[in-house]
């Protein structure tokens, strides 16, 4: 659809699904849009990076998933965060902060 | 993420996986239809939609994948397909399995039956409340004398530790468990007895299940007499009568008041049907070393400070006997744990089996890694190949070793069941009361051992095409398909030559054991033992303290017996050949060079046709007739032992001999075999001995004989006699219908019961022996059987090109008898170092045998060879122009 796919930096896709849920449970697709669209489309996550990072985050205990019904009336697994999910979205988001200022310090200095 | 939680979520994951593969197809249709739906949004055909959303999608099978491998317990499930893997690759090669199993048993197994003696001698704790403060007490004598041993005590030693020893609370049981007769009704019967003292059963902290022990008063000389029962009698004799507590039973002819019944088998050690108080005193049977003592530590004291208290009051004794065993003896008493103890006699030889199974199990190794070598160098092909298509090293690595567990666990489980087998063969095997133990079991301990034991083995035979693949070559093996043979084939060499040696030495020292029982087998008894039968019976009865009625007992009995049919003579001795005797201290020499001495020699009192019965030659003098009586001149009869040693040089007969009294000795007899017991350094042997006359046996000596010894009736028939032993026991009972025969033995049962030990020895040794050669047997013969296969192509194209089939043979024969030539020789090696370590154990013959070495290698080069030539006359069945053909 979009062909301004920018490359997910290494670690960037935990922190973006971790952001889009902490604005309100989605399900897999829904959490794929909503990425798109808060990166007002510089990223567009494809099946199959994300469903692995769903589980692989679930299976770390930061999401918890439950089987609910979509804006069509169709049946669709749902994804939200925990508790710890809400802690670890804090703490990446303090590490990419110091991570993105140094970077942008770097590229500045001559 | 926690190791638990995420060993937990493995677990589940493994047992949901269907649920999860259901719930991860549905997810992903879902979105997939939600895609669908977006582009249909959009205003496309509903068939353009679903292809727009597939490319979106990018192929639902790979997602569903990558998701997968991010859920927990992906590894375990990896591991179980490796296993599933593994178990079909063992069961498509049912040869190698089965060989390797079977190997894996037969060593396993022989180990676990070991192990479990040695379990039950020497790890398990005694069945008795805080076995570790129960003692008992050695003495260490070095000097001109050394030795180091449990000794039997004499009274005065006893009366020494029980009243001033206070950090212990000590017991004493008569030496011997000897046989009693029990008068119940009209019935007789014939019980093991064992005599203890007062505290016996508290050092043991063994409570009768009903009644009391012993109390101090009743464990006095001419006490009140009192019995406590095993449970065995009280269930059997006295149908389990609760109120037999304070009754009198008829033991011995006398009154016994019953105190106490134990509960079932709980005492193992000295086990017996009914217990007695021992009376101790410091004459007759304490005037000599003849009790077995066991010791509690009391609550707050140390095992030093008991030693000290020992030394300090068995020291202080004005005759310590042991001082005389030979000049400058320093005496010294220490206590030891009384399961060491009780087991130091079997010790050695324990252990030396464990050593023997042990190398059961290297040999076995040997083979084992051998054959997973070769089965290794077939898989190189397949092995390459899935190296090639990206499988790391770790993974064929983890593969391979995962194949070595599955077998060993095999193995494991298949020794167990050979284990418990050879363990229950063996116990047949062994005497009763041969183990001082009241059981040996295939316990937790067992189990653990054998387990552990079989993880070793599969890490040693799994080892080396583990090294392999860390070393192979991937390129070249892709391009030859086989590994490159030279390295391995000198390792299976090595191995070949290990295990021949060890067979060697198992061969040949089992070789030796035979030999010595063959030497003690065929030492010339010194009387005739065909057409003898002997009985025995318990005369510990105070009817027969008297001597007359002893006498009468005796005459009208043989009478008796000489009435029976084909029965041509019958005589009485306390002992018989092969069996110990009375030992006599104090006996006084008269004459030659010895005289004045005061000497140690067996003695047993006989009937007047003893000699004859049992055909032993009278050399000199006369035998003992009817007419030496009570009244008579008490006489003597001496062994020709006897006389060589103590009245060398001059003529025994009519010299005198003193006991108390002077006797007269009137003959000499040739000498018999027999169990010694004046100086133990072999199993049987001829010893200094007197015979005297049974009719002339002094009343108080009478009954101490009869407490140790049940004399034997002895009948020589001139031929077989249908139900002789039936009309023996008639014959008795006619003169004494109270009086039961205890058993029947043939003279050779009796020479069998004597060498036991060696018998047990022969057997045990000897089956590990010949495991070892059928085993080094298998080795070469797949060593060889492997390089014709190897070699099929090459020596069928030098065949078509004329080299001889015979030259091809030696050819494929000659690594597998080369590497078993040297280990042969290197075994002999081993024999000259370690055999050494058997010289207490042989008899009548060197370590250094040369029947036995030149037989076992003999034997062994006779095997080798078979093993190489049969695999090596397989290349007769090749054919040169088929073989030319596939070129």
């Amino acid at each position: 659809m979009s062909s301004k796919q920018a490359n997910l930096l290494q670690g960037t896709l935990d922190l973006l699904i971790l952001r889009a849920l902490g604005l309100g449970e989605l399900h897999g697709l829904g959490i794929s849009r909503r990425i798109e669209q808060i990166t007002e489309g510089t990223f567009v996550v494809k099946p199959g990076s994300l469903f692995p990072a769903l589980y692989r985050m679930e299976e770390a205990g930061w999401l918890n998933s439950f089987w609910g019904e979509s804006e069509n009336k169709r049946r669709a697994k749902f994804y939200r965060l925990t508790k710890a999910g809400r802690g670890q979205l804090q703490v990446e988001t303090q590490e990419w902060l110091k991570v993105s200022l140094a970077m942008t310090n770097a590229l500045k200095a001559t | 993420m926690k190791a638990w939680p995420h060993a937990l979520r493995s677990v589940r994951n493994l047992w949901r996986k269907s649920e999860l593969e259901r719930e991860l197809e549905e997810e992903m249709r879902s979105s997939l239809e939600m895609l669908v739906e977006e582009q249909s949004a959009v205003g496309v055909s509903a068939e353009e939609a679903r292809r727009r959303a597939l490319l979106e999608f990018g192929g639902v099978e790979q997602v569903k994948q990558s998701v997968r491998e991010q859920r927990s317990g992906m590894g375990l499930e990896l591991l179980l397909e490796d296993v599933r893997y593994g178990f079909r690759l063992l069961k498509r090669n049912p040869g190698f399995t089965g060989t390797m199993v079977l190997t894996l048993a037969l060593s396993i197994g022989a180990n676990t039956a070991i192990f479990s003696i040695v379990n039950a001698l020497m790890l398990k704790s005694l069945p008795y409340s805080h076995p570790e403060r129960i003692g008992t007490i050695f003495t260490r004598m070095t000097g001109s004398v050394s030795s180091d041993e449990r000794h039997k005590i004499d009274g005065e030693q006893w009366e020494l530790l029980r009243d001033s020893v206070p950090s212990l609370l000590s017991g004493i049981a008569s030496g011997r468990t000897s046989g009693v007769n029990l008068q119940t009704g009209s019935r007789a019967q014939y019980l093991r007895t064992r005599r203890i003292s007062a505290h016996y059963l508290d050092v043991l902290q063994i409570q009768p299940m009903i009644g009391r022990n012993f109390l101090e008063q009743e464990d006095v000389p001419n006490g009140p007499k009192a019995a406590i029962l095993s449970y065995r009698l009280w269930r059997d004799t006295f149908g389990s009568d609760r109120n037999l507590i304070g009754r009198t039973v008829l033991l011995k002819g006398e009154t016994y008041t019953v105190v106490g019944v134990l509960a079932e088998q709980s005492m193992p050690a000295i086990d017996a049907d009914i217990y007695t108080a021992l009376q101790e005193s410091r004459k007759g049977e304490g005037a000599g070393t003849n009790f077995e003592v066991i010791t509690r530590l009391r609550d707050g004291a140390s095992w030093q400070q008991a030693n000290a208290e020992i030394n300090r009051v068995w020291m202080g004794r004005p005759h310590q006997y042991e001082l005389q065993e030979g000049p400058g003896v320093q005496v010294q008493y220490y206590s030891v744990p009384l399961q060491q103890g009780e087991t130091a006699r079997l010790r050695p030889q324990a252990m030396a089996l464990m050593l023997a199974a042990g190398f059961i199990l290297l040999i076995a190794c040997a083979n084992l890694a051998g054959l997973t070598l070769v089965r290794m160098m077939r898989r190189i092909p397949e092995i390459a190949t899935r190296m090639a298509l990206g499988a790391s090293r770790w993974r064929v690595q983890r593969q391979l070793w995962i194949e070595s567990l599955l077998l060993a666990m095999m193995g494991a489980v298949a020794g167990t069941g050979v284990g418990f087998v050879a363990l229950r063969g063996l116990l047949m095997l062994l005497p009763e009361g041969f183990l001082p133990v009241a059981g040996v079991s295939l316990d937790g301990r067992v189990l653990v051992f054998t387990l552990v034991l079989s993880f070793a083995t599969s890490i040693l035979f799994g080892m080396f095409p583990a090294l392999m693949v860390r070393k192979m070559d991937l390129r070249g093996a892709m391009i030859n398909r086989t590994a490159t043979g030279g390295g391995h084939l000198r390792l299976r060499q090595t191995l070949i030559a290990g295990e021949v040696a060890l067979t060697m030495l198992l061969l040949a020292a089992s070789g030796l054991l035979v030999r010595t029982l063959v030497h003690l087998e065929t030492l010339p008894p010194g009387f005739d033992p065909e057409g003898v039968m002997t009985a025995r019976a318990s005369l510990d009865d105070v009817r027969y303290h008297d001597p007359d009625a002893f006498r009468a007992l005796l005459r009208e009995s043989i009478e008796a017996m000489q009435r029976i049919p084909g029965v041509e003579d019958a005589a009485v001795g306390l002992s018989l050949p092969y069996e110990r005797s009375l030992i006599m201290g104090g006996v006084g020499i008269h004459a030659g060079q010895n005289a004045a001495q005061k000497v140690m020699a067996d003695e047993t009192y006989v009937t007047p046709g003893y000699f004859k019965a049992l055909r032993m030659p009278v050399l000199r003098g006369r035998p003992f007739e009817d007419s030496d009586g009570a009244e008579t001149e008490p006489v003597v009869i001496i062994n020709e032992t006897f006389a060589r040693r103590y009245l060398r040089g001059i003529d025994p007969v009519g010299q005198y001999l003193s006991i108390g009294t002077n006797l007269k000795i009137v003959g000499v007899v040739k000498d018999v075999q027999m169990a010694p017991g004046l100086d133990v350094v072999a199993p049987l042997a001829t010893e200094e001995t007197i015979y005297v006359p049974a009719s002339q046996m002094k009343g108080q000596l009478l009954s101490m004989a009869h407490t140790f010894f049940q004399p034997s009736w002895v009948v020589r028939t001139g031929r077989p006699i249908e139900g002789l032993t039936g009309q023996m026991q008639r014959a008795l009972a006619s003169v004494d219908p109270n009086l039961p025969f205890s058993g029947f033995y043939s003279m050779r049962d009796l020479l069998v019961k004597v060498l036991a030990t060696q018998r047990v020895e022969v057997a045990l040794l000897g089956s590990m022996a010949l495991l070892a050669l059928l085993l080094s047997a298998v080795g070469i013969f797949a060593l060889v059987a492997n390089i014709v296969a190897q070699r099929t192509r090459e020596v069928g194209i030098r065949i078509a090109l004329g080299s001889s089939l015979q030259k091809a043979m030696v050819d494929v024969g000659t690594p597998g008898a080369g590497a078993a030539m040297l280990g042969l020789t290197f075994g002999l090696v081993l024999c000259a170092g370690l055999l050494r370590a058997m010289r207490s154990v042989l008899f009548g013959i060197q370590i250094y045998d040369l029947p036995t070495i030149s037989i076992v290698v003999s034997t062994l080069a006779g095997v080798i060879f078979v093993a190489v030539a049969m695999p090596a006359l397989r290349i007769t069945g090749i054919d040169p122009a088929a073989i030319l053909r596939e070129e």
